[in-house]
């Protein structure tokens, strides 16, 4: 018990590798057995994280369940662990979409086995990101998150997925390079990859004085520019983001599930933890041009989604439009940080990352059930689907709604408090941003018309076509999103707590 | 119990209906319907207590019914989040609440509870009617609707919405139950979603509303970061409205246009968000410029269009610019409030214009209710606070009814389509009906009597009593343009509804259809002669106490009450006869010439208002989706996605792929294949080239070897020698 | 005495005589009997240079003893290899024996 009791966070981020290594010893051929214990392993890491989060206490300061471990001594590295409020919010998403994602897979037929195995190990790298403490240790969990993903899409994927991946994979990787760099940069400066040791010692470098022969402003600035240009990529922000729809509707309905549920939550989620404390001062400097990228994500993101014809591109480009909320209130919190603004801004951006991770997942899971079905993508294929599939019909318009913004469920609070908080901050871009929740709500309209209202298409209603309605496994998957939607529309304060607590530690 | 944990309580059943409809009863209609109804009377029972018990209480405005909780940390604060029932809110609870659960019960009966199930009945369509065999041939009756259940789960939703709006003690869950209520309009407009017009119809009402609440939110968030609250009793504090009121909206904007400085200037902060705030109830209540969405949103049932554009959508609109008044009135150019008058006189008349050459009874009624609303805003642009609030608590009862009224009227003339079985023929046309009076004698007087009070029929009934006080007030203070147009307006309101009456009650059917109209049943009757009570008795509640004859008799208690919401009880008016007689020359005349111009027309082409331009709107539909619906079109689709996404923006990345194929191919043709390959070959070649040509040397011959050794040595010979002897110094 | 001189003269002219005789003649037997001659003109440098220097040193009549016994060898050693080519190719034209050429 002490050894769990001390060891969380170890526990938590590699039981899902070593469990994905064991699976090579089950028996090839019995896809359930491997469905069943992939699936039951990937709870272990929910009910731990469940543990840490009764466990935590939001109001003290720093970093809970802190673990540290002899990694390369000699350039300093060592595998350091441990969660504040932020990443225990990011932990808690990873660890609760990836079951529902596994339990989403159960009608994946080909090579389970590795499908199985990769989505644990990425499970890993994402949660690795997460807790880690220590540079070389997040830029590691960060390029291990990429490589399962890669095989996904290219393996299980859609008609285009070579395409997709390979943009996915190159792209994003291109935008790590400068982040190596960068942390290589650090840690050879200071000895150590230490990432507390280094918000203090890079922080109280004297302006001015000379770094590797350069002025410490010029070296700050470049390695805030390599830091920031892998996290936008990874984010997206626009016009960084025309990998994600490729990357989204290519992957498996699973894949998607993750990859906009906790993937883009990495980019995210590097701007707070590192940009924010590393480098406030050329923050505040780009903030603006931030802002700027983050309204273009918002209302470009809006108007791609309404354009497209393909229902899962259009919810893809509904993440890049959400994820713009969130991108605008880290710019809002860069330019006036400490102030209550800024507080509810970054309140609001990172409730947002938490609620994006739960809607978007339970949308692409939704395109997913439609798709295995149909076959097809297209929303001009549907049509008048409801009376066939009332029960899909209800959740996918529950979904919908939560993903535009309806207020009751949780969009409406994540995306009012990062509007109210970049309003005196960031006033104009917060009105251009309207525009773009004006034609979020098109879009949804526009899915939720096509696919199930409108004359019924008699194609799907009879014959070997015809759809079968949602199944129980099906609800079970979406079951714990819906509820948590909902709770958190209603009464967000369970992790709004938390969350705030820790922004004002932090900020 | 007390009763703040009423007030709390009060929206909860209809949401419960709504999730123990959709999640368990959905088969079941006579439980889900028990389930809706029973949650609107739980509701209705919880709002009378907590009115009767507010009517106990002195200066309520001063002490309202008040509990908040912490709901989101904010840093170090928390926003809270609580109930309100203050006179305001407890005036329009007592019309939601009842119209509310008279148009639940209406629906029993509109829906043809207890009728057999169609047999062409599809889901999404509209019910078609079932053929029984009864006395002995084939007999065609109403169907039940399919989607029974699905019905009273989305108007029991709507019910919880704007219960929520008009109990909440902030902004932030005024817009909650807003935009809740604004999902339920979009379900219930797009509730027979099979039918293309009515699928347009929701996204358009959805769209339209969407770019008011858009603005809202805006004016939320301003306020919020502005006063650090939204709860409306802290928000109104006399200092903060005063410095919010003085205090420039956009004074780096003003500092940078001088040309401009008067009209930004003209804009304090007070009315800048007031105005935000006003274009959400623009959408909300459809006033001009978007009203477009309201009449084609009689695609939904008619208890939904009673309910959105009369009982409760519409009214939360108005009502949230109410709440929003003293924000209003701190704007010390007053700006915003000649906007707000501005576009509600504007409206009034506009849609009236329009209501006269329609011919859809529930159109009719429709852009009655954008006119009236616009009377209302008006009220509120020129100050008249008690006059708004008195007329929009009458329209909602009149328009309850008549839309309702309408309903039970497009129910009997398809009980007389079913009879004659010739569908073509359009239920809800005007022009196809006539002589009802006979067949459906209740919902004839019920009409009436709601007809007569939206005409402003004087003394008794109560649309008099608001429409008369709006002009009074109007009249009173001066803004003598206000009051011609709303004076033009009421007059026009009563020609068309008089127009309308004498087309669908009076004279003799028109069709056979109309002639085989039957009565409806008890369950849409009954709420019609509740409501027509309301209709009449309503207005007795606020005669102005300077009223000849009875002004005296009967106290304004509605002024008393409803004033005392705000922080400076509004005095009443002096009366005055010219708003008087222009209000009762306006309803009776309005009334005699709809009357007289309408009661030997029988068909369209003898109207003579049937003038295209009104009969098309002005052509704003068409206009909007030229300037706005075609062009976002084209933004989303072209622009966005084809130029930019595709085009530009991955025709750079498509740069980055091939750039990397052309420098990977020069290093491997250059460098690679060049130098690093061609060296290594090079080599080889080069020794293999010497040997081929020194191998000459080898000829076998030994004489010749022995030469060469001979050579060989002696030339050894000589380097050794010279060596040793200059270089090595051995003597 | 005589001088040391004519004797080296007389070895060289010899040793000149014996190494033309390698180098020209056509005969592969003729070409052994050069190299005999090459050989009897290094004893004569052999010997005059024991007898002219440290006559009690014995080290070059060793020497001139043990080029004998090599040449005696060598040429029956070459005699016998020109006696098997001759079987072979019915030659011994040593210009004719070429079959290491290239």
């Amino acid at each position: 018990m002490n050894f769990i009791d001390t060891h969380l966070l170890s526990l938590t981020l590699f039981l899902p590798s070593i469990a994905a290594i064991f699976m090579l010893l089950l028996p090839n051929g019995n896809d359930k057995l491997t469905r069943w214990f992939a699936f039951g392993v990937s709870l272990i890491p929910f009910l731990l994280s469940l543990v840490m989060w009764s466990r935590f206490d939001p109001g003290q300061p720093g970093f809970q369940f802190e673990e540290s471990y002899v990694w390369y001594e000699a350039i300093g590295s060592s595998l350091h662990l441990g969660v504040d409020g932020l990443s225990l919010t990011m932990v808690l998403l990873t660890t609760l979409l990836t079951p529902l994602a596994i339990l989403a897979s159960f009608s994946i037929t080909d090579r389970v086995k590795p499908y199985m195995m990769l989505f644990l190990l990425l499970e890993t790298g994402m949660l690795g990101v997460f807790m880690a403490l220590d540079l070389l240790i997040f830029f590691v969990f960060w390029e291990v998150g990429l490589v399962p993903m890669y095989f996904l899409i290219n393996q299980w994927g859609s008609a285009n997925r070579n395409y997709a991946s390979l943009k996915f994979l190159i792209y994003t990787m291109g935008g790590s390079l400068g982040l190596l760099l960068a942390i290589q940069m650090l840690g050879v400066l200071f000895g150590t990859y230490d990432l507390l040791t280094l918000y203090q010692r890079w922080n109280s470098l004297v302006p001015g004085s000379l770094l590797l022969g350069l002025p410490v402003q010029t070296v700050k600035t470049i390695a805030f520019w390599a830091f920031a240009i892998a996290f936008t990529i990874k984010v997206p922000v626009w016009p960084f983001h025309t990998w994600l729809p490729d990357a989204h509707t290519e992957a498996p309905t699973a894949g998607s599930m993750i990859l906009a549920g906790v993937l883009l939550k990495l980019g995210a989620y590097g701007f707070l933890r590192l940009i924010l404390p590393l480098y406030p001062f050329e923050a505040r400097v780009f903030a603006g041009a931030l802002a700027l990228l983050a309204t273009a994500a918002i209302v470009f993101g809006a108007f791609g989604a309404y354009a497209q014809t393909d229902f899962k591109r259009l919810v893809a480009y509904s993440s890049v439009n959400h994820m713009g909320f969130v991108v605008l209130g880290i710019a809002a919190a860069g330019l006036a940080a400490g102030t209550a603004d800024a507080n509810i801004a970054l309140n609001g951006a990172i409730l947002q990352m938490f609620n994006h991770g739960l809607s978007a997942a339970g949308m692409f899971f939704l395109v997913g059930v439609i798709y295995e079905r149909t076959h097809t993508r297209n929303l001009n294929e549907f049509g008048g689907l409801f009376p066939l599939v009332p029960v899909y019909g209800g959740i996918l318009i529950f979904t919908s709604m939560a993903s535009l913004g309806l207020p009751g469920l949780n969009g409406f609070i994540s995306e009012f408090l990062v509007v109210r908080g970049a309003f005196p901050i960031l006033t104009v871009y917060t009105a251009i941003s309207m525009l773009g929740l004006l034609f979020t709500g098109a879009y949804i309209l526009k899915g939720i018309t096509k696919v199930l209202h409108g004359p019924l298409n008699e194609h799907w209603a009879h014959g070997e076509h015809k759809l079968t309605e949602i199944s129980t496994r099906e609800i079970l998957v979406m079951a714990p999103l819906m509820a948590l939607i909902l709770w958190n529309g209603i009464w967000p304060a369970w992790i709004l707590n938390v969350i705030n607590k820790a922004v004002v530690m932090l900020f | 119990m007390t009763t703040e944990t009423l007030i709390w309580l009060i929206p909860l059943p209809p949401v419960l209906a709504f999730f123990l409809i959709v999640l368990f009863t959905n088969k079941n209609k006579a439980l889900s319907h028990t389930l809706a109804v029973g949650a609107a009377f739980l509701s209705w029972l919880g709002s009378m207590i907590v009115f009767v018990r507010a009517l106990g209480v002195e200066h309520l405005g001063e002490h309202p019914f008040e509990s908040s909780l912490n709901w989101l940390p904010t840093g170090d604060t928390w926003f809270r989040i609580g109930v309100l029932v203050d006179p305001l809110s407890a005036a329009v609870l007592f019309f939601v609440a009842w119209t509310v659960l008279m148009i639940f019960i209406y629906s029993v009966g509109y829906h043809n509870y207890g009728q057999p199930e169609g047999d062409q009945d599809v889901k999404g369509l509209p019910p078609r009617g079932a053929i029984v065999n009864a006395h002995g041939h084939k007999h065609a009756v109403p169907s039940v609707e399919p989607m029974y259940s699905r019905f009273f789960a989305f108007i029991g939703l709507f019910a919880f919405g704007m219960y929520v709006l008009v109990l909440s003690d902030n902004l932030l869950t005024l817009f909650v139950g807003w935009e809740i209520m604004g999902l339920c309009s979009y379900l219930l407009i797009g509730f027979w979603y099979a039918k293309k017009s009515a699928r347009d119809a929701a996204v358009k009402a959805f769209m339209t509303t969407r770019v008011g609440d858009v603005f809202m939110l805006l004016g939320i968030a301003w306020l919020y970061s502005y006063t650090g609250t939204l709860n409306f009793r802290e928000i109104f504090q006399p200092e903060l409205l005063e410095r919010m009121g003085n205090a420039m909206a956009f004074p780096e904007l003003a500092m940078r246009w001088p040309a401009l400085f008067p009209f930004i200037s003209s804009f304090s902060i007070a009315g800048a968000i007031a105005l935000l705030l006003f274009v959400g109830t623009v959408g909300k209540s459809a006033q001009f410029p978007l009203h477009v969405w309201l009449p084609d949103a009689m695609e939904g049932p008619t208890p939904v269009s009673a309910m959105i554009h009369a009982a409760t959508m519409v009214s939360a609109g108005v009502y949230a610019v109410v709440r929003m008044f003293p924000l209003l009135e701190a704007d010390v150019t007053g700006t915003s409030m000649a906007v707000v008058a501005f576009i509600g006189a504007f409206t009034a008349i506009f849609a009236a214009t329009i209501a006269v050459a329609q011919n859809d009874i529930k159109r009719v009624l429709a852009y009655s209710t954008i006119s009236q609303l616009g009377f209302m805003i008006a009220a509120l642009g020129i100050g008249a606070y008690v006059a708004a609030v008195f007329h929009l608590i009458t329209h909602a009862f009149f328009k309850a009814l008549l839309f309702l009224g309408s309903g039970s009227v497009i129910h009997g003339m398809e009980h007389g389509v079913l009879h004659t079985g010739n569908h073509h023929v359009d239920a809800q046309d005007m022009f196809n009906m006539g002589g009802l009076r006979r067949k459906m004698p209740i919902t004839f007087w019920t009409f009436l009597i709601g007809g007569f009070a939206l005409s402003g029929f004087p003394l008794i009934t109560a649309g008099f009593w608001s429409k008369d006080e709006i002009l009074a007030e109007a009249f009173g203070h001066g803004h003598w343009w206000v009051f011609i147009t709303l004076a033009v307006a009421a007059f026009l309101t009563a020609f068309y509804t008089m127009r309308q009456i004498t087309l669908t009650f009076l004279g003799e059917p028109r069709t056979k259809e109309a002639e085989h109209a039957q009565e409806t049943p008890w369950t849409m009757t009954v709420p019609l002669v509740i409501l027509a009570f309301f209709a009449v008795a309503y207005g007795w509640i606020g005669v102005p106490t300077g009223f000849p004859v009875l002004g005296g008799l009967l106290p304004n208690w509605l002024h008393e009450f409803v004033g005392g919401t705000l922080a400076e009880h509004p005095e009443a008016l002096a009366f005055n006869w010219i708003p008087l007689g222009t209000s009762l020359f306006v309803a009776l005349g309005g009334l005699y010439f709809g009357w007289l111009t309408y009661r030997n027309v029988n068909s369209p082409a003898e109207d003579r208002l049937q003038i295209p331009l009104l009969k098309n709107k002005y052509y704003f539909d068409e206009i909007y989706d030229r300037l706005f619906v075609k062009p976002a079109y084209w933004f989303a689709e072209t622009f966005v996605y084809k130029w930019m996404d595709q085009g530009l923006i991955d025709s750079i990345l498509h740069l980055f792929g091939p750039l990397t194929d052309k420098i990977g191919s020069f290093i491997r043709k250059y460098i690679d294949l060049l130098i690093l390959n061609d060296a290594g070959d090079g080599s080889y070649k080069a020794t293999w080239w010497f040997g081929r040509n020194l191998r000459g040397v080898q000829t076998g011959r030994i004489q010749q070897y022995l030469m060469f050794a001979l050579a060989i040595f002696m030339l050894v010979g000589a380097a050794l020698y010279f060596y040793f002897r200059y270089f090595r110094l051995v003597a | 005495m005589v001088p040391l001189s004519w004797y080296l003269i007389l070895a060289a002219a010899l040793f000149s005589i014996g190494l033309f005789g390698v180098l020209s003649r056509r005969n592969a037997v003729a070409i052994l009997l050069g190299i005999e001659l090459m050989l009897n003109a290094v004893n004569i440098n052999l010997a005059a240079f024991w007898r002219y220097g440290n006559v009690l040193h014995m080290a070059g009549q060793v020497f001139a003893i043990i080029v004998f016994a090599v040449a005696a060898a060598e040429v029956a050693v070459g005699l016998a290899l020109v006696i098997s080519v001759y079987r072979k190719r019915n030659t011994v034209i040593a210009d004719d024996i070429d079959l290491m050429k290239w």
